[in-house]
């Protein structure tokens, strides 16, 4: 580990045009996260926190200002780089799930490496990781619709596990999920914090934002507490 | 490629809109069928004419260049002068084919036969007895000897009933009444032979609607005589048919500019009927191939609306690492699949209803599965494939572009 941020957003800022005008969701921010940092993104409904994630997760870039992750400017890669960065260094654990509906739960977490690796998994790390999030071998080949939501979000858990990303992306982990479902994600990706992820959730809920180390306060576009 | 998760994903993605995608592949089925089908009758057809030509594959046909203007026998009129084949120009033609072939003068005419009170039309032939064996199958009966003796075509026989020993008047004028009540003389004649089908032929002698009688029977009819309206000259050796045509050509067509004969041989006439039902088969083709455009239309909204239902899975594939290309090859992969289907129920089809059309249509089904006609089954395949894959590049693209961050937002 060193003191070289593994994120960095340098004066950032992503303005939409829109056709009432245009829109500046996020506005001259700057900020470092490190390896192994829990970070968690809080603010209220048009802050910026999606924004921020999408440019985090590389699904979008900025429109002026520079985003580093692990130390590449990713505004100079190609669509292809990015994309390759996005399926080796980030995994995203979404609030609506996304598992792809045709796939089997083992097939989703498959998935994945079989993007990087272009064949299927002999290595049964797909299996191994949905055993360490409480998915058993029989539930593993049901179809996303055939899950519960504390189910789905975990199979979601797995598949952005099995490349082993530094990063993990989570936007609203548990909203989708009861209270105690919730909780029970929330230790998994504490454990993975532990294990040495860098963990970065969006939440309106402040008992989750409990868990990170460090919460940062987004309003209208600016980072206003950090 | 079946390993491939992409094309597992279009599988599932099939087998989910299962009837949607059988009812878009029945497009292709039918173009691949309407393709299929015209292609191998037009074919078969080519093949037939082809077959029945090489018959006489050995023999040239001489006429005279000079249209016929007038009746046959109308000693009057001027016009029929250069109208066949004389008695010298015959002489030249036996010293230009000497002894590598037969040389066989024919005459013609298209005249009313009446069998009973039945009238009919057809073409009445006058040669030498000795000479019709030598390219005239006498299926039934015997050969004409005796002056009033004919020859009936089998097609004629069985249309108007005749049988050996039946016999036929013949209006000895060109062109009687539609009723047959020409006033000119009727001479009769007995029918002592039936020739077997000729079909399609390449020495103008369709004899399957037509009477054969005596050159010298002809001549006292139609007069004319030494005038042949053809001569057909049966080489031994085919190889030397080039050969003949230039040594005939050289000594009757000495004025170039005004040629007194047209030579002709099957390789001509096959040329020009193959080039006919070539242009034929093509149009046919053609209109088999707008079902295919139907097809390729039906194809393309059934894969832009597997896409835009997907949205947000292409979403999903996109935000957590699927290259374009990859996107891409999963809809070109739902269309492959959608054209092998279309394209495998289109092809065994395709077997049943063309082996159908070619015998209802043709009466034979003989070339049916010679690889120049069964080839077209597939080819139909091939396209039907072909234009199912391009009606799935637009939606493909169109997938592979979405912006991730819309598509994760579509519902």
């Amino acid at each position: 580990m060193t003191d070289t941020p593994l994120i960095s957003l340098v004066d950032v800022t992503k303005t939409y045009h829109l056709e009432s005008g245009d829109f500046t969701a996020l506005n001259h921010v700057s900020l470092d996260i490190k390896e192994n940092d829990f970070v968690a993104i809080m603010g209220p409904s048009g802050s910026g926190k999606s924004t921020m994630m999408n440019q985090l997760g590389i699904l979008d870039v900025p429109t002026t200002g520079e985003l580093y992750i692990d130390g590449k400017n990713v505004a100079k890669m190609t669509n292809l780089e990015r994309t390759h960065l996005r399926r080796d260094a980030i995994g995203y654990i979404f609030q609506k799930f996304y598992l792809i509906p045709l796939l089997s739960a083992y097939e989703n977490v498959e998935y994945p490496l079989i993007l990087k690796y272009k064949k299927r998994d002999t290595t049964g790390r797909a299996s191994s990781l949905l055993d360490a999030v409480g998915i058993d071998r029989e539930m593993a080949f049901h179809r996303p619709n055939q899950l519960s939501g504390g189910q789905q979000q975990r199979v979601a858990i797995a598949r952005a596990l099995v490349n082993d990303p530094k990063i993990l992306l989570c936007d609203e982990p548990t909203g989708n999920l009861d209270r105690k479902t919730g909780f029970a994600i929330m230790e998994i990706l504490c454990n993975l914090q532990k294990e040495g992820k860098t963990v970065i959730l969006v939440t309106h809920d402040p008992k989750v934002a409990e868990y990170a180390q460090r919460t940062i306060h987004l309003d209208d576009g600016r980072i206003v507490e950090s | 490629m079946i390993g491939d998760i992409f094309f597992q994903l279009s599988v599932r993605s099939v087998k989910l809109n299962f009837t949607r995608s059988i009812l878009a592949s029945i497009g292709i089925v039918i173009g691949v069928v309407a393709i299929s089908c015209m292609g191998m009758l037009g074919t078969n057809m080519s093949l037939q004419v082809e077959d029945q030509l090489s018959s006489s594959a050995n023999t040239i046909v001489i006429t005279a260049d000079a249209v016929r203007m007038g009746p046959p026998g109308s000693q009057s009129s001027s016009s029929t002068e250069e109208s066949g084949i004389k008695k010298t120009q015959l002489n030249k033609i036996k010293a230009a084919v000497g002894t590598n072939g037969t040389v066989i003068p024919i005459y013609s005419s298209s005249t009313q036969f009446t069998y009973g009170n039945v009238p009919a039309r057809g073409t009445i032939y006058g040669m030498n007895p000795d000479d019709v064996t030598e390219f005239l199958t006498i299926g039934n009966g015997t050969n004409i000897a005796g002056i009033n003796e004919a020859l009936i075509g089998y097609t004629l026989a069985e249309s108007l009933g005749v049988k050996i020993g039946d016999k036929i008047k013949i209006s000895s004028a060109s062109e009687g009444p539609p009723d047959g009540s020409t006033s000119a003389s009727r001479a009769s004649v007995k029918v002592v032979g039936i020739i077997d089908t000729r079909g399609t032929v390449a020495d103008s002698v369709s004899t399957d609607n037509g009477i054969v009688v005596t050159k010298e029977w002809y001549v006292a009819q139609y007069g004319s005589k030494d005038v042949y309206d053809q001569v057909n000259v049966i080489v031994d050796d085919t190889d030397m048919i080039t050969e003949i045509e230039e040594a005939i050509d050289a000594k009757l067509n000495t004025d170039e500019k005004t040629p007194a004969v047209r030579i002709s041989d099957a390789s001509s006439q096959l040329d020009t009927i193959s080039s006919t039902l070539e242009t034929l088969t093509l149009f046919c083709l053609a209109i088999g191939g707008i079902s295919l455009i139907v097809a390729a239309v039906s194809i393309f909204n059934v894969m832009m609306m597997s896409v835009n239902e997907r949205i947000q899975e292409i979403g999903i594939l996109l935000s957590i690492g699927t290259e374009t290309g990859e996107v891409r090859r999963m809809f070109l992969y739902e269309a492959f699949i959608l054209g092998i289907i279309g394209a495998g129920i289109g092809g065994l089809m395709s077997v049943v209803i063309g082996y159908s059309v070619v015998d209802v249509m043709m009466g034979t089904t003989e070339f049916f599965f010679l690889p120049a006609s069964i080839i077209y089954v597939p080819a139909g395949m091939v396209v039907g494939l072909v234009v199912c894959v391009i009606s799935g590049l637009y939606p493909a693209w169109k997938a592979s572009n979405m912006d991730p961050i819309d598509a994760l937002r579509s519902d």
